[in-house]
């Protein structure tokens, strides 16, 4: 059975970058879920099956630190992997991403070969 | 390497690796800079330890050639996909600005992305503020990268 990703940045421009760079990169998924913040990512999270999620910090109504604070309290899905992709790679920054759950970052600029390189061996 | 030759790297390698456009320093600096027309900017805020503004200033034929290159679609007028990837531009250069000025990265905020376009309009300096301009040119135009700093 394949995989799912979902996508989390406020810029609809920037998830279709990531979109396309997973698929330069070969990495193929079933489905690619979108949210355009924290909020709209834990609704997805409760009504789908994903298996890893990529995303931004910087976004409006819940940024992806609190978006990562309140994952970590819900049982059903405080265990699904979440990778940053940012402009944010302050080692603080990252750091506290770290302590609650984040696996890793990417940061933008990023090549395909770059998400490839991150993100295959953790699928 | 000073700030501005760092910031002319950062913004040629977003350029090069996202948005797959080939653009370069340009010599000089237009003498009718900051009178803005058909032109599209894009604008993110820095907070903390050091207080200012980065901004992208673009012609409409620019944006729409990175926006058409973005999604790969012909883009020929502004609507919400073009000020959604302009505001990406500067999320982008603003981020990397940054990284360059501070080291953890908890004592700068970025501010969310926002853009302004017309037909004409003014950008106007932060009063004592230490500004950078570099022009760059791509096969559409010359557009500006701008950092203002409080000093």
């Amino acid at each position: 059975m394949g995989k799912n990703v979902l996508l989390v940045d406020d810029s609809s421009t920037m998830r279709k970058i990531i979109g396309r760079s997973l698929r330069q990169a070969g990495i193929d998924f079933d489905n690619i879920y979108e949210a355009g913040d924290g909020l709209e990512a834990l609704e997805v999270l409760e009504s789908e099956d994903v298996d890893i999620v990529l995303s931004d910090i910087n976004m409006p109504n819940m940024d992806g630190i609190s978006f990562l604070k309140e994952k970590s309290t819900r049982e059903g899905i405080k265990d699904i992997p979440v990778l940053m992709i940012s402009t944010e790679t302050g080692e603080d920054i990252i750091g506290e991403a770290k302590s609650y759950g984040a696996i890793g970052a990417i940061k933008k600029p990023f090549t395909p070969d770059k998400v490839n390189e991150v993100l295959g061996p953790l699928l | 390497m000073e700030l501005r030759e760092r910031i002319a790297a950062s913004a040629i390698e977003i350029f090069t690796t996202m948005v797959m456009m080939e653009v370069a320093v340009a010599e000089d600096i237009d003498e009718n800079y900051g009178k803005l027309a058909n032109s599209i900017t894009g604008v993110i805020g820095l907070t903390g330890n050091y207080k200012g503004v980065l901004a992208v200033h673009l012609p409409h034929q620019v944006a729409f050639a990175i926006t058409g290159n973005f999604l790969g679609v012909e883009v020929s007028e502004m609507n919400e996909d073009v000020e959604d990837a302009i505001g990406e531009i500067a999320n982008m250069i603003g981020g990397n600005v940054k990284s360059m000025l501070s080291e953890k990265g908890r004592d700068i905020d970025l501010s969310l992305p926002s853009t302004v376009s017309g037909k004409e309009y003014g950008f106007h300096s932060i009063k004592g503020a230490e500004k950078t301009v570099i022009p760059f040119r791509a096969a559409e135009g010359i557009f500006y990268v701008e950092l203002q700093l409080e000093t």
